[in-house]
């Protein structure tokens, strides 16, 4: 009971961001019904998904301070759960939802007892092994299909509810804009919850932490543990919006980079910081990419403008685009 | 059971001389970790700038291509010392977060400006005193001049910088940085100059690996990111800053990358077929990589977490 | 004030109204076209762009030098002579941003139909987009068998695929213990019978080593090693050396152009001997890959089109010269079976004498186009329609040429199909 009083308490945040926050809801809301082309729609579901994966990566990178770069692990473990059980046995998204997130935490556990006990960037460099190694496997495995992927059949009938298929892009959106919602309201639970206050006291000081009686080693894997269903939840919903899933596509190092440089963009460890960044990177990409990566003899400089930008944001404060927020208000007041 | 043994000779040789290639790849990482506690993302983007360098100056120059390893060296020292300054001195000041983050876009942005300099099509250098030459020592022992080349340049650069963090006052000087660097400010050592001293010898040696790399390898604009996540296995797992370490690991991520053919060879032996472990072999290096940080947290030589 | 409310209502009508009036006799037939402009495979991209191109050119302009139906018409006969317009989208070999640019060509461009895109993975998802929308979409370049194996009503492909370029390699190797390959006396079996092949990791390699693997079973021989391996890898001694372990007689390639140019110089530094060099078309197939000169000589890939084919073509020559005048080298198998693929789209329309899908969906369906109209060495092109290939072209079929030196300049010459030869074919392999 209290946990969910928790989560819906978003008092201790300034009204200022309350009522900016209210405002982006609304538009949320109304987007699809105003004007706007299609690659402005599949562009705002890129936004939702990335706010997403980088939700579950800011629970234990940013409140926790441990740098994951192998989150992309567990999108492929999503998103191969669903489309091989609709593949094999036609179980519906609904289900395989909750059974490729209970996979990804089972194999969080697996691999986050020995992960956590190290630290700092040979932490970081070890989450890309083991991401890495995941991949390899996938691309092999013959019951997966290997690295030639696996189709997902279009069962047919729009729109198909059960199989999450459609032919118009909205309905993708609004069931994301839902998973968004309850992730947002997760997180701000999160933020007050034992487990989030323990964070924080590790990422401040382990040692103070565990001179108070915190359980270390327990507590990171647990966040570890959550942030992972979040990225596999949007793993599963990739595989029926995209049709088609490969190794390289789904479990990249690119995409185990861009879950992080998103949030760490927006800024590690706020509760908007995540959206922030998804909200100026993907619109940034996308669109950069369409002005000036089509243009011929500009191959390559729409990406190295994103570069310059992000090195820009990091040399100029390092807790992001939010904490430039943070540091506007604070000189304020 | 003969031709295994051959099998196991060669392996062990191009084993040997790829661990080698490996390690001086690396060797930049781990002098510029130990120095400042930061890690490099864009790494392997000095490696291609080098690797460009000598592609682009020894036509212009009308001169071999190894005899422009000077140039390339110089280039890498150059970018390595600007990097520092513009960018570096900054993300020092913030969390680990923020320096990955920032070598992210340091990464995104060579590369891409490789792109579009340099377009997107690999090439490659068609002659040179190195190009294409390779010995046969024993039977079927194969060597080959690059990555000779590159080994002997390997061993040479460690034990350089090996003497020079050891044994000159420089040395003492960066190594205090390292280990304290409030403390090393206090004793009148500049930080700063160190630093940046440390980001030019890193940038220099991974530069002149690039320059001799080139003689062998295909270069275009991603060229950088296996090789990257290669030393970045090397370095951790030798322990970071640790310069012998990386030797040592460089060297083991080397044998382990070539143990494909052996198992081959093995499977012949029983007259098993079907069983291909190729596509596991960087897999196996980050497996092993992991297995060995679980045991050892702090890498084979490193002294700190 | 009501005046104003009027006005402004009426302002408001024409403005809706004015385009669909606009449209109403079709001047312009919008195609969407997809392929990788920028990112690590752009060259193939400018090739596929210029390929389209200039197909939209001879079909949109009278060129009685050109022997073709479609340069004969000014435009869409059928149509009122609509012209042909382009829109070029670049999906960087990204399968989720092709799905993206799909809808956006379909959705806000309302475009007629979609032409792409080289990669098989993006094919995959816009060809799935397509699908749900029903909007038509050829595909010229995307080898990967699976894509007509999903039974889908909107997707049809020129190009032959993997399988059919696979069973080549199978059918040459055959022929030439057999000795009919031009130039070469029968060569005895046992020399041949082993293989080794190695291709590159992901989806397209993946598949070309299940199809060696199958066929190699199929015709008798003796695949020793095959072998995957990580793409843009920094080492490839370790698979040569596995390779040289079998002395196999043929080594087979799958591989991207960074990974061709390290294969040639590591097999090249072990001094690799096989009596048989071959590629599967992609990084065999390229201008950097031609740049290595001499070292090349003697080793085999497979194609669609040959600048050699010409000495058997006519058609060819002429298109061919006119895209060498146009951009300073000759056609390659990517920039044919893209002129290819939009030519065929223009039959279809032609045929169709609409632009409503249902009526272009029948008339692809149906089409017939004969071989001499095209510039690729086919018998046609014709679509199944049942059976477990859906949309395949049955009338295409593939090359294998050699490198070969001729006036100091390597060049591709054809050794199968085996009537088709421009040269006699250069056996055993002389090794580096």
């Amino acid at each position: 009971m209290e946990a969910i009083k928790n989560a819906f308490n978003f008092s201790d945040l300034p009204k200022t961001e309350l009522a900016l926050a209210s405002a982006v809801l609304v538009f949320l809301l109304g987007f699809p019904a105003m004007p706007h082309s299609s690659f402005g729609m599949a562009t705002m579901i890129q936004f939702l998904a990335f706010s997403l994966y980088g939700m579950g990566w800011n629970l234990i990178g940013g409140y926790g301070g441990q740098v994951d770069l192998g989150k992309a692990q567990y999108v492929g473990i999503g998103a191969y759960t669903t489309a091989v059980m609709m593949i094999r046995w036609n179980v519906p998204f609904w289900f395989s939802l909750p059974l490729g997130m209970a996979f990804a935490v089972g194999w969080s556990f697996i691999i986050g007892y020995p992960l956590f006990r190290l630290k700092g960037h040979y932490f970081a460099i070890a989450t890309i092994a083991t991401s890495l190694v995941l991949k390899d496997l996938f691309e092999v495995w013959n019951f997966v299909g290997g690295a030639r992927g696996l189709e997902l059949p279009i069962k047919g009938d729009f729109p198909n509810w059960l199989y999450l298929q459609f032919r118009e892009d909205y309905y993708y959106y609004y069931i994301l804009l839902g998973m968004f919602l309850i992730g947002l309201i997760y997180v701000n639970g999160f933020r007050h919850s034992r487990l989030g206050y323990q964070l924080r006291a590790i990422k401040d000081n382990e040692s103070v932490a565990r001179s108070l009686g915190i359980d270390v080693h327990w507590s990171k894997i647990k966040a570890y543990a959550t942030a992972t269903a979040f990225v596999a939840a949007v793993g599963s919903f990739h595989a029926c919006y995209n049709y088609n899933i490969e190794p390289e596509d789904v479990m990249s190092l690119d995409l185990s980079v861009l879950i992080a440089m998103m949030a760490m963009l927006g800024g590690a460890g706020s509760i908007w910081g995540p959206i922030i960044g998804a909200a100026i990177l993907v619109p940034m990409k996308n669109y950069l990419g369409s002005w000036l990566g089509g243009q011929a003899g500009f191959a390559g400089m729409d990406l190295a403008l994103y570069g310059l930008i992000i090195m820009v944001i990091a040399a100029a404060q390092p807790r992001g685009v939010y904490g430039i927020v943070e540091a506007v208000r604070a000189r304020r007041r | 059971m003969e031709d295994l043994a051959i099998q196991a000779t060669k392996s062990l040789v191009s084993g040997l001389l790829m661990g080698l290639v490996f390690a001086l790849v690396a060797l930049g990482l781990t002098v510029i970790f130990g120095v400042m506690d930061i890690v490099n993302f864009a790494h392997g983007e000095f490696l291609m700038v080098g690797m460009y360098t000598t592609l682009l100056t020894s036509p212009l120059l009308g001169i071999d291509p190894v005899l422009t390893l000077p140039i390339a060296g110089l280039v890498g020292a150059l970018l390595g010392v600007m990097c520092y300054f513009g960018l570096i001195r900054f993300l020092i000041k913030g969390p680990m977060i923020a320096q990955l983050f920032g070598t992210f876009g340091l990464m995104i942005f060579l590369r891409n400006l490789a792109l579009l300099f340099m377009g997107s099509e690999p090439r490659v250098i068609h002659q040179g005193w190195l190009v294409g030459k390779s010995f046969i020592v024993g039977p079927g022992v194969v060597l080959e001049s690059t990555k000779l080349a590159v080994a002997v340049l390997s061993l040479v650069s460690f034990a350089v910088v090996w003497w020079l963090i050891n044994r000159t006052k420089v040395g003492r000087a960066l190594t205090a940085t390292s280990l304290d660097a409030e403390g090393a400010r206090y004793m009148g050592i500049s930080t700063e100059k160190m630093n940046a001293l440390a980001w030019a010898v890193g940038g220099a040696s991974v530069g002149i690996a690039g320059g001799l790399l080139v003689n062998f390898w295909p270069v275009e604009p991603g060229v950088g990111l296996l090789f990257t996540m290669i030393a970045f296995a090397t370095v951790a797992l030798g322990g970071f800053g640790s310069v012998r370490g990386a030797l040592v690991a460089g060297i083991l991520i080397g044998i382990i990358v070539n143990i494909p053919p052996v198992w081959d060879s093995m499977m012949r032996l029983v007259d098993v077929t079907g069983l291909d472990i190729h596509s596991f072999k960087y897999t196996m290096v980050y497996a092993i990589y992991f297995l060995i940080m679980v045991l050892r947290p702090q890498g084979l030589f490193g002294w700190k977490q | 004030m009501r005046k104003i409310a009027i006005l402004a209502a009426i302002a408001i009508m024409v403005a809706l109204l004015a385009p669909a009036l606009a449209v109403a006799g079709p001047k312009e037939i919008k195609i969407g076209v997809i392929y990788p402009l920028t990112g690590s495979v752009a060259a193939a991209g400018r090739e596929l762009r210029n390929g389209a191109e200039l197909a939209a050119e001879i079909a949109n302009n009278v060129m009685p030098k050109i022997d073709m139906t479609m340069a004969k018409n000014a435009g869409i006969k059928s149509l009122g002579g609509a012209k042909i317009v382009l829109i070029f989208k670049d999906h960087q070999g990204n399968p989720q941003l092709g799905a993206d640019l799909a809808k956006k060509l379909i959705k806000d461009d309302k475009v007629v139909g979609i032409l792409g895109c080289y990669h098989s993975s993006v094919t995959k998802t816009v060809s799935a987009v397509c699908e749900r929308y029903g909007v038509p979409m050829i595909n010229g370049s995307s080898t990967s068998p699976t894509l007509t194996k999903r039974g889908f009503k909107w997707f049809w492909r020129t190009t032959p695929h993997d399988k059919w370029f696979t069973k080549d390699l199978f059918e040459f190797l055959v022929g030439l213990s057999k000795g009919k390959v031009k130039g070469v006396k029968a060569v005895p079996m046992a020399e041949l019978k082993t293989l080794a092949s190695a291709c590159e990791k992901t989806e397209w390699g993946s598949n070309v080593s299940l199809e060696i693997a199958n066929f190699a079973k199929e015709y008798g021989f003796d695949l020793k090693a095959n072998i995957l391996y990580a793409a843009k890898s920094p080492d490839l001694s370790s698979e040569v050396q596995s390779m040289i372990a079998t002395k196999p007689g043929a080594m087979l390639f799958a591989s991207y152009t960074s990974d061709a140019l390290l294969m040639i110089k590591t097999l090249k530094s072990m001094k690799a001997k096989p009596k048989v060099i071959w590629g599967q078309d992609a990084g065999f197939d390229k201008p950097e890959f031609r740049a290595l000169g001499g070292e090349i000589e003697g080793i085999l890939t497979r194609s669609v089109f040959l600048p050699s084919v010409v000495k058997m073509k006519p058609l060819a020559g002429e298109v061919n010269s006119m895209y060498a005048k146009k951009h300073g080298h000759d056609m390659d198998g990517a920039s044919a079976r893209s002129f290819t693929g939009l030519q065929t789209w223009v039959y279809v329309l032609e045929k169709a004498g609409s632009t409503e899908p249902k009526a272009i969906q029948q008339a692809a369906n149906t089409i017939s186009i004969p071989g001499k109209q095209l510039v690729v060495p086919w018998v046609g092109i014709k679509f199944s329609t049942k059976g477990d290939e859906i949309g395949q072209n049955v009338l295409g079929n593939g090359l294998i040429g050699q490198y070969q030196m001729k006036d100091g300049k390597i060049g591709l010459q054809v050794v199968f199909p085996f009537d088709m030869a421009t040269a006699p074919m250069i056996f055993p392999f002389k090794g580096f």
